[in-house]
């Protein structure tokens, strides 16, 4: 299927409203679960948006900007990888790898912003010193504003515009490949794995994520569930164990400076 | 639920203790604070981080605070262009303490110092709690459920977020009424929150990686029928999944060695498409 001109338009309209959410971070309908529903719904396709998010999500699992890093924007990674697979009836396992480098440009336009929005501190610092509420909540739409026109326009311009090459491209591409893009789909949730062990792995945790990879290589089962239930189970042991701890240790203080007060008396 | 209980009892007592002492603010203006607490982000840029979109979602409360004060006004802005950044769902707790503290005309300088005291510690927690605790968990549901085309998976993660964003109200209306007494709180309990947030999310990401990151080799060693499938005859007889966890450390090292997360995604797509090319995945 082609895109129609409608449906462009509607794509960008809907990467202006996630694209809103991805900046402040609200609702959380910019994580690619919720971006490829809706893009479905826009192509006519549901079923497809909803599996397409399913398999994004996981792709994208881990791949979140805490800690400082600004991963491969997932608005237009939804976006675009629920458009390839409609327009070129790709499996979306394919269509993710595709849709990447769409993602990492927008990527990089939101860290030309983070660091070009700098300009407009003076402003809102002389706003602030002259007690100007007015011109200080105005000042605050601009940098919003430009954001979201620019996820409309690469949605756009990703969506409708590019979509007659990216055909040419999807078609022409060997078995090889595109089966090379499926696997590097079903490989890609290992980099935002990870990037979270890079943040949240102390050796004192280590036991826990072995145990967790355990359980699920074990005990299949079609979601994380019960896995997260025995995290429960040890999470609760360890507050409980930490507050009883942590107890013990201010009687031992109060003892301590008590032991000290009699020293001095002798 | 717990947190309305909690704020509400904690009001009760503090009436009573202050005797006469009225807010300035209504239920429903501190109610705002937490939605407006949204907007923490809005000019989001290296140099400040939230500081402009801090001040911005405050505007209106220090407006009321400060009326017949101009220079008040002045000072608590300009104060509050300084850089902040933490965690965005935890802002309102932030912003209800500080408020009360504004409404009660506490000296300039411990005001700061607490904001400044409190939103690093804040950040710990609620990364530990919102990006690697809920999310994973969150998601990883839902995106098994949607995998097999079924619209509850994104239904079930959009309800989930929904909730998070109305708890920035009961949030709010904790900071605001527990005050000063909000430090000791957070202090008290934010090492044991972050500790048991990381063992949960690391025993979830544990499973994950067993269940989401798919590597298989389908090449065999030998010839004719002594040949073996070096997937189910020798990785899955030593242990599942062996291979995608080693992927997930090997990558993790890199990490370490302070390598771009970019460039491990491209590894990634490299060695799928040579492995792909060779056949042998």
């Amino acid at each position: 299927m082609t895109i129609t001109l409608t449906q462009g338009i509607l794509i960008a309209v809907w990467a202006m409203i996630a694209g809103l959410d991805c900046w402040l971070q609200a609702f959380y309908i910019f994580r690619p679960i919720i971006v490829c529903t809706i893009t479905g719904l826009i192509l006519g396709d549901l079923q497809l948006g909803v599996i397409a998010g399913g398999l994004t999500e996981l792709a994208f699992a881990g791949l979140t900007p805490a800690g400082g890093t600004q991963p491969p924007n997932t608005v237009l990674c939804g976006i675009m990888t629920v458009v390839i697979a409609a327009s070129n009836n790709t499996a979306p396992t394919t269509a993710i790898g595709l849709s990447l480098p769409f993602a990492m440009l927008m990527q990089y336009i939101l860290l030309f912003y983070y660091s070009s929005f700098s300009l407009f501190m003076s402003k809102f610092d002389k706003y602030a010193e002259e007690g100007d509420a007015k011109s200080f909540k105005r000042l605050n739409y601009i940098p919003l504003i430009i954001v979201v026109l620019s996820f409309g326009i690469v949605a756009f311009l990703s969506a409708y515009a590019a979509q007659a090459p990216m055909h040419q491209l999807v078609t022409s591409m060997p078995q090889w490949l595109t089966h090379g893009f499926e696997l590097a789909g079903g490989i890609l949730p290992a980099v935002g794995f990870a990037m979270l062990l890079k943040v949240m792995l102390k050796p004192q945790y280590f036991p826990y994520l072995l145990i967790g990879f355990v359980v699920a290589s074990m005990i299949p089962f079609s979601n994380v569930l019960p896995v997260a239930l025995i995290g429960v189970v040890f999470a609760m042991i360890e507050y409980y164990r930490s507050r009883s701890d942590a107890k013990t240790e201010a009687k031992l203080k109060e003892l301590e400076t008590k032991g000290d007060d009699m020293e001095d008396g002798i | 639920m717990t947190w309305k209980m909690v704020s509400k009892v904690e009001d009760v007592k503090s009436d009573k203790k202050d005797g006469k002492k009225k807010s300035l603010f209504t239920n429903h203006e501190i109610s705002m604070l937490g939605i407006r607490s949204n907007l923490v982000q809005a000019s989001f840029s290296y140099e400040r981080m939230h500081a402009p979109g801090w001040t911005w979602a405050q505007l209106p409360f220090w407006e009321k605070i400060y009326k017949d004060d101009k220079q008040g006004l002045k000072d608590v802005m300009t104060d509050n262009m300084e850089f902040i950044n933490s965690s965005p769902p935890l802002y309102p707790i932030l912003m209800g303490l500080l408020l009360t503290m504004e409404e009660d005309h506490v000296d300039r300088t411990t005001i700061k110092g607490l904001k400044n005291a409190l939103f690093g510690p804040m950040a710990g927690i609620g990364d530990a709690i919102f990006w690697f605790t809920i999310m994973p968990i969150a998601g990883g549901i839902a995106a098994s459920i949607a995998k097999n085309g079924n619209v509850l998976g994104p239904l079930l993660f959009f309800a989930v977020y929904v909730f998070l964003f109305w708890s920035r109200i009961p949030l709010a209306h904790l900071g605001y009424n527990l005050g000063t007494r909000a430090i000791d709180v957070i202090e008290d309990n934010s090492k044991i929150i972050s500790h048991v947030a990381s063992i949960l999310g690391l025993t979830v990401i544990g499973g994950l990686i067993a269940s989401y990151v798919k590597m298989s080799l389908t090449i065999n060693i030998g010839a004719g029928n002594g040949a073996i499938n070096l997937q189910k005859q020798l990785l899955d007889k030593i242990f599942p999944n062996i291979l995608p966890f080693a992927f997930v450390f090997l990558l993790y090292w890199l990490l370490r060695k302070k390598v771009n997360p970019i460039w491990l995604i491209v590894l990634t797509f490299v060695l799928a498409i040579v492995m792909s090319a060779l056949g042998w995945m």
